[in-house]
């Protein structure tokens, strides 16, 4: 499959030794492969919370459209027990407006509850952004408060928000100010991006540009 | 949190945020002295006197206070603190004050510098953040904290006095900082 800026993507794994077992964390998962696995009931509705995807239908969709990056982290019985989804934003949304396949967008990642703090997160992490093409790209993430598992993490939404960057940062993203209306909502919610090393300066200037939603 | 912050104004000028720091002397003198007596009356202190300057570089790195400025093309053109207390009844209040020089105003200069003092203060534990405002010197402030949730507390009748001696109301405007779930 060759992706819209023309590179093929090539699926890797790694295993994560973990107590309760091995760990596989598998990047560039394709939608037949994504059926064939069991998806861990607690991706679902909690008291205080509600997971992004609560069916694996929806990563099998995610996963069907070319060059989008979904990383599973599988338990040792088959379950998905983790997720991660890189994906190119919409036509419409104000990150599309650099063109096509120059942004992609960390749209989720998530680990069910009882695997947290188990450095599953950090390997999806891992395999998200490894690939060729990385540094051709630029990479963001938005991170609204109200989809947060706070009630899960027993975290106030400063020390998630803290955890999310600390999660984030050793991959090349930084915090950045954008003028995003839904970001600005709230000064706990965050938007991080991380700027290929091959990005031409005249195109870090349209995103910057874009971030604020002027144009000189 | 990670500075510096680089902004783009509404007029795509670019300025950034970040903490004072020492060296800042001269910088912050002169932007104080660019500010309108009108602005500076409003102030707790006379930024004027070169010992109040001093006194705030004294006081660099202390929890007690916290001090922001952007800068543009290396002047300072806007200037933030946060000011907390570490004992006593109002320990989870935190207080702040922003000033703009008068041509970076309704840029968003001065919503990005109070983002960024509201994400300290939420960093800090406070749970509400205070400014006192005076009605009919301070209006454009007022409304623009009413846009990022702050209310008027209390009202204070005839309380402040502007350079000419007129008599003007005090606002008490207070925002509650949110720990745990948002209230959108």
């Amino acid at each position: 499959m060759i992706s819209k800026s023309g590179w093929s993507p090539i699926q890797h794994e790694i295993i994560l030794s973990t107590n309760a077992g091995n760990i596989r964390i598998r990047s560039f998962c394709r939608a037949g492969e994504i059926h064939g696995y069991a998806f861990d009931g607690e991706f679902g509705r909690h008291a205080q919370y509600r997971s992004l995807y609560t069916k694996k239908e929806s990563l099998e969709q995610d996963a069907v459209r070319e060059g989008v990056n979904v990383v599973l982290a599988i338990d040792p019985g088959g379950t998905i027990i983790g997720f991660g989804v890189l994906d190119y934003p919409e036509e419409g949304a104000r990150w599309f407006d650099l063109g096509a396949g120059v942004m992609m967008e960390l749209k989720v990642i998530e680990v069910c509850r009882r695997w947290r703090s188990a450095g599953v997160a950090a390997a999806i992490m891992n395999l998200m952004v490894a690939h060729e093409t990385v540094d051709d790209m630029i990479l963001y993430l938005v991170g609204y408060s109200w989809t947060w598992d706070l009630d899960g993490a027993e975290k106030t939404a400063q020390a998630y928000r803290k955890m999310l960057i600390d999660l984030f940062e050793p991959h090349g993203f930084q915090e950045l100010q954008t003028n995003e209306p839904n970001i600005c909502l709230k000064p706990e919610n965050i938007f991080m991006a991380r700027i290929g090393e091959r990005i031409p300066e005249d195109m870090r200037n349209q995103f910057k540009w874009l971030r604020f939603g002027v144009s000189p | 949190m990670s500075y510096p912050k680089e902004c783009v104004l509404k007029d795509c000028e670019e300025v950034v945020i970040r903490p004072l720091e020492d060296g800042d002397e001269t910088l912050l003198t002169d932007f104080f002295e660019t500010i309108h007596e009108n602005d500076r009356w409003c102030m707790r202190y006379d930024t004027t006197k070169p010992s109040t300057i001093k006194r705030w570089f004294d006081n660099l790195g202390s929890d007690s206070v916290f001090s922001i400025v952007t800068l543009c093309n290396d002047v300072i053109v806007g200037h933030g603190s946060l000011h907390t207390r570490e004992f006593g009844a109002t320990k989870h209040v935190g207080r702040f004050r922003i000033i703009v020089l008068p041509e970076f105003r309704n840029k968003r200069l001065g919503t990005w510098i109070l983002l960024d003092l509201v994400r300290t203060a939420m960093d800090k534990g406070l749970e509400a953040l205070r400014a006192d405002l005076i009605a009919g010197m301070e209006d454009a402030a007022i409304e623009a904290l009413r846009k990022f949730d702050f209310f008027k507390r209390a009202e204070l009748k005839d309380y402040a006095v502007d350079p000419q001696g007129e008599r003007h109301d005090m606002y008490i405007m207070v925002k509650r900082l949110h720990k745990g779930w948002s209230d959108f």
